[in-house]
């Protein structure tokens, strides 16, 4: 049997949830960057989906761009992630309470 | 060269004098003296062919300056036989003190501030000689105190200097303010400001001066007049204005800038009602006498002549109080020449005696300083009114005009006569009293006995100006030469302004059948003056002869009246106090509810929006999330 797009966006929402939650709950820097990607990926996921069950390439087109700002964003937070972690020696986020009034 | 063309050149080349002296010359004392000489002899020579090839009839230009809606303010000339004579009084006396200056200022450190400043007072003086209308005249009137101001302050490292020029500043603006609301109004109610125009309304309807706008108009004008021509009750300034440099004295405050106060009357005669016309005049008298008693009191040899032009404004104004603003105009000319001369002849015997400025400490200066001797000489004699000396031509008239103010005007006028009269034997005996002790008898100091004659650039003034003391009034004498256009010594559309009245005065005084027992009285007067001051004060060695017999006399002669001291003692108790009242109100007002008020608002936000910033990403986050929802929430509406 075929899956359906139903199953496509289930899948992208289960993904999206773990994806928020993770970036709600979790403590350190890393995996919230983890679960900002996996919010990302969610959407291209229901992109490709729609794109693919409603025969259009907009959805497609999207997701090339999704891809590569995403990368070139990832560069960039991995960058910082690292020199916070060289200057602070942790990433902690409950530990990064500088910006505290 | 047309005649507005050459008068912006008269005007416009002192001003760019200063501007290069200000720019490049203030270290370079030597050039700054010669520019600023030089360009006041020019000045003098265009305003002699202005004169000579003046037409002799009133002449307006007038360029539009400023425009605010319907109001437009404007700058122009209005040149008549008025500022004619100003003209040839201002640029003639003017360039003669600036050549004395060389030689006073020689060894002065801010020479070219000094000549900087003369030239900057020359362009505003000048502008007030020519101006069409009183706004023009204020800015200049203004312009002339400032530089007034500059000139007092010039030895600024002493205290008294820099508080006599304050006080000279201040005490003007006090005069200024009235007199600005005066021109407000008078725009307010008779629609110009244009001094021509003004003379047109108001001698085609002469009944508008009856008005109580008016009234008050001519009043506020007048605050002005009294401001700058130290007239009571602003004549504090005047004699600490003393404190500048000698030849500022003689210029600022003797010959031009304390007359341009009657000049302006006599400009604005038209629009004085009779009541300000008599305040004038009391005051004027009163001045005459009571600055005439004071000088008898001062032992600085400025100061004395700084009460004696006191008296001499006081002079000009009984004359323009009296109704002959024109009779003022002569004596403003004739003063020019001979109080010039005075303070000239004072700066030269201060020069020779090493500033010292007591006229106690001087003494047989006669034979050292032959030539300022006689010039200082023939100005005092000229100063008394002794026949055929500039003095006598006007002072008589004013003197004459007061006794046909008594004769026809009712007898309370006769006070006048007698003020003007006491006036009259107060100057001579103050002038007697000056000469014999600066110059006669043996020298009292160390700088006076090794006194000396000063150089050509003090003497040559002092020789032209104290010839000019004798001979300027001869123009009445009717002795016209060069084809008519010279009467005596002055160029005759100068003369044309004083000639008429001073007929006219006189054909009126022949007709009461007075007029020899007037002149007679004039005459005594003086002459007891003069025999009575030589009786009391020559030959008495020990110091002076008042200040030794009525000592509480003196006293209050010193202080002139403790006019300064009421002043001090109001400013200190009264308007200090409701300074310190409006001060805690201004606390109260602004800084508890604008200050305070508008500061702690802003504070208690701050503080309330800086509880959001908790330091955890993860609040943030939830922040974001509201944030979403919000636009969300408007987005779908």
């Amino acid at each position: 049997m075929q899956p359906g797009l139903q199953a496509y966006l289930t899948v992208a929402g289960i993904l999206f949830a773990i994806g928020f939650f993770g970036v709600l709950l979790r403590k350190n820097t890393l995996v919230i960057y983890m679960c900002l990607e996996l919010m990302l990926t969610a959407t291209t996921l229901a992109l490709v989906a729609f794109s693919r069950f409603y025969g259009t390439m907009d959805g497609a087109l999207f997701v090339f761009f999704i891809i590569t700002v995403a990368a070139a964003e990832v560069a960039v937070g991995l960058a910082i992630i690292v020199a916070l972690y060289r200057r602070r020696r942790t990433v902690q986020v409950d530990e990064l309470n500088y910006l505290k009034h | 060269m047309d005649l507005p063309k050459l008068l912006s050149l008269i005007l416009l080349l002192p001003l760019g004098s200063a501007v290069v002296i200000a720019l490049f010359l203030r270290r370079k004392g030597n050039v700054a003296a010669a520019l600023s000489v030089l360009v006041g002899f020019v000045i003098m020579a265009l305003s002699l062919y202005a004169l000579f090839s003046w037409n002799g009839q009133p002449l307006e230009v007038s360029h539009e300056w400023l425009r605010f809606g319907n109001y437009a303010m404007s700058m122009g000339y209005y040149f008549n036989n008025q500022t004619a004579l100003m003209l040839l009084v201002v640029s003639f006396v003017a360039s003669w003190i600036q050549l004395f200056s060389v030689g006073y200022m020689a060894d002065d450190e801010g020479k070219g501030r000094f000549f900087g400043g003369l030239s900057i007072f020359m362009f505003s003086m000048l502008g007030i000689v020519l101006a069409d209308n009183l706004v023009m005249l204020f800015v200049f009137w203004e312009l002339v105190g400032f530089s007034s101001y500059l000139l007092i302050a010039h030895y600024f490292k002493t205290d008294f200097a820099n508080m006599a020029s304050k006080k000279a500043f201040i005490v003007n603006r006090v005069g200024d303010f009235g007199f600005i609301l005066g021109i407000v109004w008078c725009w307010d109610h008779y629609g110009t400001v244009n001094l021509a125009a003004l003379g047109k309304i108001i001698a085609a309807n002469p009944g508008l001066l009856g008005t109580h706008a008016a009234v008050a108009i001519g009043f506020l004008l007048m605050c002005g007049f009294v401001g700058k021509s130290a007239q009571f009750p602003l004549q504090v300034w005047l004699t600490d204005a003393m404190a500048g440099p000698t030849p500022v004295s003689a210029l600022i405050h003797a010959a031009t800038m304390v007359a341009a106060g009657v000049y302006f009357l006599a400009r604005v005669f038209f629009l004085l009602s009779p009541a300000t016309l008599h305040w004038i005049m009391w005051s004027g008298a009163a001045m005459t006498a009571f600055a005439g008693l004071c000088a008898l009191g001062q032992t600085d040899i400025k100061k004395i002549l700084a009460y004696s032009t006191l008296s001499h404004l006081g002079y000009m104004a009984t004359a323009v109080g009296l109704g002959y603003p024109e009779i003022a105009m002569f004596h403003l000319a004739m003063h020019a020449c001979f109080k010039a001369t005075l303070f000239l002849g004072a700066g030269s015997v201060i020069h020779g005696c090493h500033h010292e400025q007591d006229i106690y400490k001087m003494g047989g200066l006669l034979k050292k300083m032959p030539v300022t001797a006689a010039a200082f000489l023939l100005a005092s004699l000229a100063n008394c009114a002794i026949p055929f000396f500039s003095g006598s031509y006007s002072k008589d008239s004013i003197i004459t005009a007061a006794f046909l103010a008594g004769h026809d005007h009712g007898a309370i006028n006769y006070g006048v006569y007698g003020l003007v009269l006491f006036g009259a034997l107060c100057t001579a005996l103050y002038s007697a009293r000056l000469f014999g002790v600066v110059f006669l008898g043996t020298a009292r100091g160390e700088d006076a006995a090794h006194a000396h004659e000063s150089g050509p650039a003090m003497a040559i003034p002092l020789i032209v100006l104290g010839f000019l003391s004798l001979s300027a009034g001869w123009a009445v004498q009717g002795w016209t030469w060069a084809g008519g256009a010279m009467s005596g010594l002055i160029p005759t559309h100068c003369a044309v302004v004083f000639l008429d009245a001073f007929e006219k005065l006189h054909a009126s005084v022949e007709a009461t059948g007075a007029a020899f027992a007037v002149e007679a009285i004039n005459l005594g007067v003086v002459l007891a003056g003069l025999a009575a001051s030589i009786i009391f004060y020559l030959g008495f060695e020990k110091g002076d002869a008042l200040a030794v017999k009525a000592p509480r006399l003196f006293h209050v002669l010193e202080r002139h009246g403790w006019f300064d001291d009421v002043y001090d003692w109001y400013i200190a108790h009264v308007q200090q106090r409701l300074c310190d009242i409006l001060g805690a109100l201004d606390l109260l007002v602004f800084k508890f509810t604008a200050g305070w008020g508008s500061g702690g608002l802003a504070g208690l936000t701050g503080s309330l929006l800086r509880r959001a910033q908790v330091g955890s990403i993860h609040a943030y986050v939830y922040w974001f999330l509201a944030g979403v929802i919000l636009f969300w929430a408007f987005a779908v509406r």
